[in-house]
């Protein structure tokens, strides 16, 4: 799996108890991984505690990552999500239907204080596949979950969930694309 | 599991997310391994979600980083404390093993002294009263002894057949007097010698029996004794008592006969 190459000396840095390490690490993936945690408890003095128990966390468990089985960013993610649905789990009336299920309606997701609002190419996604990627990546629910909140067929779920990876994937490779002209168009200009 | 079968089933997105159980995870690690196109899609899966996690990013307050160093630092020093805390509680240990080791050694030392002392006590007590024991063992045969020399001179002078006779001091000794006990039909003499007058050393008193007047020696008469066997001498017609050199003499010296009874 491709790993960024300034994430492994830090990770290797971390693994050797390098505390400065983890605070790069930190600066460069804590907006990122405050953002799930933020919209999956929405409640920011909730989320600033669970983002510092995230990152305890990756300084305690640093030596059970495998950069072989993806990148750090995918492990910390999950650290971030499980980490917060567990403390959601503690702390509010739930009525469990799977393991990571945390919510007892669809009530409580309907409301969309503007920390939820999506950002970049998701918002160039069609709707439903927006919904779909918003929903299990951004609000920690399961397939089965989703499905129901979105009140389509799991089958039906799963495709939507594919076709915006594939849409993601094409939109990136032709933004790639156009950032790869641009500096070849400007390489020849000089 | 194949690697279309996991694409087409969503297993690679769920992988991704954290919602697969064990073994399901164990299968697509496995297939990951295997197939390279599987890899290479995951990972621009990976990247992609990272590309839209970066995009929808929200800075979080510095706070959190400023509380995440100070919660790292505290439990660097709680650490460190407990470290150090276990190392002297350890120290404390070993410490408190030596003293209950040194203790019982010491327990152990004094009980053995003691009992030693106790062991050595009765040895001497016991060696005191075997001794104690043997001394009134020999003072029993000596009270033994005696009885039966009592009960022998008793015998000798508490009989029918003894005849006591007082032999009173003359002019040369006034104040002497012994007794003789005879018993004619044993043949026994016993002289209780102890009223005769003290003599100058180099003197003793000595009796004689008379017989058809021929003075024959009975003995030496000791003035300490109480009991003094004389010999018997066979028809004698009275006893005499004289004073005579040291050890005794072959014949009565007349001049000096001091008491004389007749029989």
């Amino acid at each position: 799996m491709a790993v960024d190459p300034q994430d492994i000396g830090l990770i290797d840095r971390l693994r050797n108890g390098d505390k400065s390490a983890l605070y790069l690490l930190y600066d460069k993936y804590s907006s990122a991984l405050y953002g799930v945690i933020l919209r999956i408890c929405r409640d920011e003095d909730q989320a600033k505690d669970l983002l510092q128990e995230t990152f305890v966390k990756i300084w305690q468990k640093i030596s059970t990552y495998d950069q072989s089985k993806g990148r750090f960013y995918t492990w910390a993610y999950r650290i971030a999500k499980h980490t917060t649905l567990n403390a959601l789990r503690k702390s509010k009336p739930l009525i469990q239907t799977e393991d990571l299920s945390v919510y007892s309606n669809i009530a409580s997701e309907e409301e969309s204080p503007d920390y939820a609002v999506l950002n970049g190419l998701l918002k160039k996604l069609e709707p439903h596949h927006q919904r779909a990627i918003q929903l299990v990546y951004f609000q920690g629910y399961t397939h089965r979950e989703a499905h129901e909140l979105m009140k389509v067929p799991l089958g039906t779920f799963k495709s939507y969930i594919r076709q915006a990876i594939k849409q993601i994937r094409e939109k990136y490779g032709q933004n790639a694309l156009l950032f790869l002209t641009i500096i070849e168009a400007l390489g020849n200009g000089q | 599991m194949d690697s279309e079968k996991i694409i087409s089933e969503g297993l690679l997105e769920q992988y991704l997310l954290g919602e697969l159980e064990e073994q399901q995870i164990s299968l697509v690690e496995a297939a990951l391994k295997k197939d390279a196109g599987l890899r290479a899609t995951y990972a621009e899966m990976e990247a992609d979600f990272e590309r839209i996690a970066f995009e929808n990013a929200i800075e979080p307050p510095d706070a959190v980083k400023k509380s995440l160093k100070f919660y790292l630092e505290e439990i660097d020093s709680r650490k460190d404390k407990a470290v150090k805390d276990l190392k002297s509680r350890d120290r404390g240990f070993q410490n408190g093993r030596l003293l209950v080791a040194a203790s019982l050694a010491a327990i152990f030392a004094l009980s053995s002294f003691w009992i030693y002392n106790r062991w050595q006590n009765a040895e001497q007590l016991l060696q005191l009263q075997e001794e104690q024991i043997t001394d009134l063992q020999d003072r029993l045969v000596k009270i033994e002894e005696r009885i039966e020399v009592s009960d022998e001179r008793y015998r000798k002078i508490n009989n029918l057949n003894v005849t006591p006779l007082v032999l009173v001091g003359n002019a040369i000794s006034p104040e002497s007097k012994a007794v003789a006990y005879i018993n004619h039909r044993t043949k026994e003499v016993v002289v209780n010698g102890q009223g005769l007058s003290p003599l100058s050393s180099g003197e003793a008193y000595q009796m004689w029996a008379d017989v058809e007047g021929e003075m024959i020696n009975m003995g030496l008469v000791s003035v300490n004794e109480e009991f003094i066997d004389m010999s018997y001498i066979e028809g004698a017609e009275s006893l005499n008592i004289t004073i005579e050199p040291s050890g005794g003499s072959e014949h009565p010296t007349v001049e000096r006969l001091i008491s004389s009874v007749s029989l």
